[in-house]
């Protein structure tokens, strides 16, 4: 089969013979060979989890260096400590959260749209590889300091590459998701009728080959720019990090949120044994996100990097009108539960904590909007306001903490989505207990980690956080409270990672602990390969399941 | 394909398998030349914002020494927009089932596709752009913005000669035209890429 082609829905029949044929295999051949998006997208979810907990690891060791701010401690210099920093920053976002929300889309997408596959199955494997492959050379590249403010220029030059290469492998991802739901739909399911969660992956797979080439086409620059020594020094090299920023600034951010919106809300309309009352409505908000999210803006017209500033009045305005469609998404999350029987557990608790951690990040990341909208108000009206007065908010490490407080959403979604779906992806629950303590830990790290980092930004703590400038009032306690956090967060994501293994690694099959209704649901836990045993036909308009025959595959366990 | 062991294994009464889903190689391809374009588009307008930002100041964009002849950059628009025709028979060829054709209409899309690459090659020769050394750091970008497109332009060769192989193979005739199609869209988003980095940098310079 080759890399372009999809696999063909055949007859169960078949399926049990490829499944023995693959059984004959070596585990390690049958993994490295795979196209089933299935096995690719536990690949992702397992890789991401384990980078995301090293990450964690890395930022609460460079955060005990901000302590004292007066001298260095832990780290030789100030450029290793922005390299630790910065290694924890990139691994975090490009490393641990987006590598699992692709997991999470390539596992579920073909099931939710009734595909037996996911389109280029082997150009999916192809991206999975690709991605960790580079994110290896990356971690290299930081020990043989490379990174940004690296000293030395091969290791950046490779660092720079390895970065760009798995930003091609996410694009790649990418491509094999989109075209699922556009082109792998099942008959009667039309693009309006698709699960929020497919949905949301949708937009989120859209926006990132938006934006995401704009920002590899910013490292090849970068790469010419080192190569040709005008990045020599380590200080020069240090600019590499508006580059990270790029992606790391409200709006643009909000595009990691967004899988999050589609899958809480289906996640809790299913333990609500509800539904989303406006499902077209819900669709459309999500869709709004594609345009008000853009980070082409800040990716490259608004400058490498730069804050908001309100000549850059796309910027504004996406900062504001963002708040709308999230906030209108965790009012029809709460609908659901209010209309609903909803059961105490940690899909639901982490889901609708997620959504709404979510809103308080937007809604905080408003309070950058006071001082471009007092400057515009005064340049309008020729008034003397005194702008100097008002909030600094840009180039602080205020939207260090709006970005703290949207990466701990995420995170609480993905806890949130994988135990939901943890039954379909491993064919057993995962710990419900632990992951209340995993919802416990991660809330209480992400709320220590954003707030103390938005209250320092207030406080003028520069956006990278510089060792050697003096103790300051005040920043240096919010930096422990940080650093707490960030420990905090990081044994949430010990104890959801310990969870995700037991189960993972874990023999037998439990009972499906609840049903939802989408077609993943009509199928076995984990579905066999092909998924279903005949194409499932849509006959619903609400999104949700109704079949024009039974689900064949649980037919046949019973 | 190389699963011909595991089909050769299926009882007689097992069906035929369903044809494979329309048009996922066009849309795929779609979405990978959507990709290309925004990052093409985002070193663009870094160019554009730059050189604005030298002009205003009073100063030249171009380093001293630099010159762009226009004779290479015309040459290789008409080159490109020739192996849009070559595509579009290659096209119709598949169409109408004629895969001799269909292949000298690839192979010629290829051979444009060379001299496009050959062409710049020595363009950058003649042009004396340094590869460091000037203040503005305006090389760099003239060579990652260049460079950027050469790669995609690669990638649409990769495209046309493995469509091309799997045509000679009897994948794609007259029923099946996806993969003819899927490697046109490429080409042709690639080479309008190209009239737009011609327009942009060596006629207004």
């Amino acid at each position: 089969m080759a890399l372009t082609q999809t696999r063909t829905e055949t007859d169960s029949t078949t399926d049990s013979i490829q499944t023995s044929d693959s059984a004959a295999r070596p585990a390690l051949e049958r993994v490295l060979s795979t196209s089933d998006h299935k096995t690719i997208g536990r690949m992702w979810i397992g890789a991401g989890a384990a980078f995301v907990l090293l990450a964690l690891v890395l930022s609460t060791i460079a955060s005990i260096e901000l302590i004292d701010l007066g001298s260095v401690g832990l780290f030789e210099d100030e450029g290793q400590f922005v390299q630790a920093w910065s290694a924890g920053r990139t691994l975090l976002l490009f490393g641990g959260v987006i590598p699992v929300l692709i997991g999470l889309a390539t596992y579920l997408t073909p099931l939710q749209v009734g595909a037996s596959a996911i389109a280029f199955g082997r150009g999916a494997a192809g991206a999975f590889w690709t991605w960790l492959l580079a994110t290896g050379i990356l971690i290299l590249a930081v020990v043989a300091n490379g990174g940004p403010a690296g000293g030395s220029k091969d290791a950046v030059l490779l660092w720079i590459l390895a970065l760009g290469t798995m930003l091609v492998g996410f694009c790649w991802a990418f491509v094999c998701i989109a075209t699922t739901i556009l082109g792998a739909r099942t008959i009667g399911m039309r693009l309006e009728h698709v699960p929020i969660s497919t949905w949301s992956f949708l937009v989120f797979s859209l926006l990132g080959l938006l934006t995401l080439p704009i920002l590899i086409g910013e490292l090849g620059l970068a790469y010419a720019d080192v190569s040709a020594d005008y990045l020599s020094t380590k200080v020069d090299r240090q600019a590499l990090l508006s580059i990270l920023n790029s992606l790391s600034l409200a709006p643009a951010l909000y595009w990691v949120g967004i899988p999050v919106l589609g899958m809480g809300l289906d996640v809790v309309a299913t333990q609500s044994e509800s539904r989303v009352r406006f499902h077209k409505p819900a669709l459309a908000l999500i869709g709004s996100l594609l345009v008000l999210s853009f980070g082409a803006d800040i990716l490259t017209f608004g400058g490498r990097g730069r804050a908001i500033e309100f000549d850059n009045a796309v910027l504004v305005l996406g900062v504001l009108a963002a708040v709308v469609p999230i906030l209108l998404l965790l009012g029809m999350a709460a609908d659901a539960v209010k209309n609903g029987k909803p059961a105490t557990n940690t899909p639901l608790v982490a889901g609708m904590a997620a959504m709404a951690l979510l809103a308080v990040g937007a809604l905080v990341a408003l309070l950058a909007l006071i001082e471009p909208i007092l400057e515009f108000v005064a340049d309008a009206s020729n008034s003397e306001i005194d702008v100097s007065s008002a909030l600094r908010l840009a180039d602080s490490s205020f939207h260090e903490g709006i970005r703290g407080l949207i990466l701990g959403a995420v995170l609480l979604g993905i806890v949130s989505s994988v135990h939901h779906w943890g039954h379909k992806i491993w064919g057993r629950s995962l710990d419900d207990k632990l992951g209340m303590l995993s919802i416990l830990l991660v809330s209480a790290g992400t709320i220590a980690w954003g707030g103390a980092y938005v209250i320092s930004g207030m406080l003028e703590q520069p956006a990278l956080p510089g060792i050697g400038v003096g103790p300051k009032d005040g920043v240096e306690v919010l930096n422990v409270l940080a650093t707490i956090g960030f420990a905090v967060l990081g044994l949430g994501a010990l104890v959801f990672l310990a969870n995700l293994a037991r189960t993972a690694l874990g023999t037998g099959t439990t009972p499906e602990p609840w049903s939802g209704q989408s077609l993943e649901w009509t199928t076995s836990s984990p579905p066999s390969l092909g998924n279903f045993a005949s194409a499932p036909v849509m006959e619903s308009t609400s999104g949700m399941a109704v079949l024009s025959q039974p689900t064949p595959n649980k037919a046949e366990e019973a | 394909m190389t699963d011909i062991t595991v089909f050769d294994a299926l009882p007689e009464t097992v069906a035929a398998p369903e044809a494979s889903r329309p048009r996922l190689l066009v849309i795929g391809t779609a979405l990978a030349a959507m990709a290309a374009t925004m990052g093409m588009a985002g070193l663009l307008g870094i160019y554009v914002q730059s050189r604005a930002a030298v002009l205003a100041q009073g100063e030249i964009w171009l380093p001293k020494g630099v010159t762009i002849p226009l004779t290479q950059p015309n040459m290789m628009a008409i080159t490109l927009v020739m192996s849009m025709v070559a595509m579009a028979w290659a096209v119709s060829a598949i169409r109408h089932d004629d895969r001799a054709n269909t292949h000298i209409a690839l192979s010629l899309c290829v051979v444009f596709g060379f001299a496009y690459l050959a062409q710049t090659g020595f363009l950058l020769e003649i042009m004396g752009m340094p590869a460091a050394g000037d203040e503005l750091a305006r090389p760099p970008l003239f060579y990652a913005l260049i460079g950027a497109h050469m790669l995609i332009m690669a990638a649409a060769m990769l495209y046309v000669i493995v469509m091309g192989l799997r045509t000679l193979g009897g994948n794609y005739n007259a029923k099946d035209v996806e993969g003819i199609y899927g490697a046109a869209l490429f080409w042709n988003v690639a080479v309008v890429l190209y009239l737009v980095v011609w327009y942009a940098i060596y006629i207004t310079k």
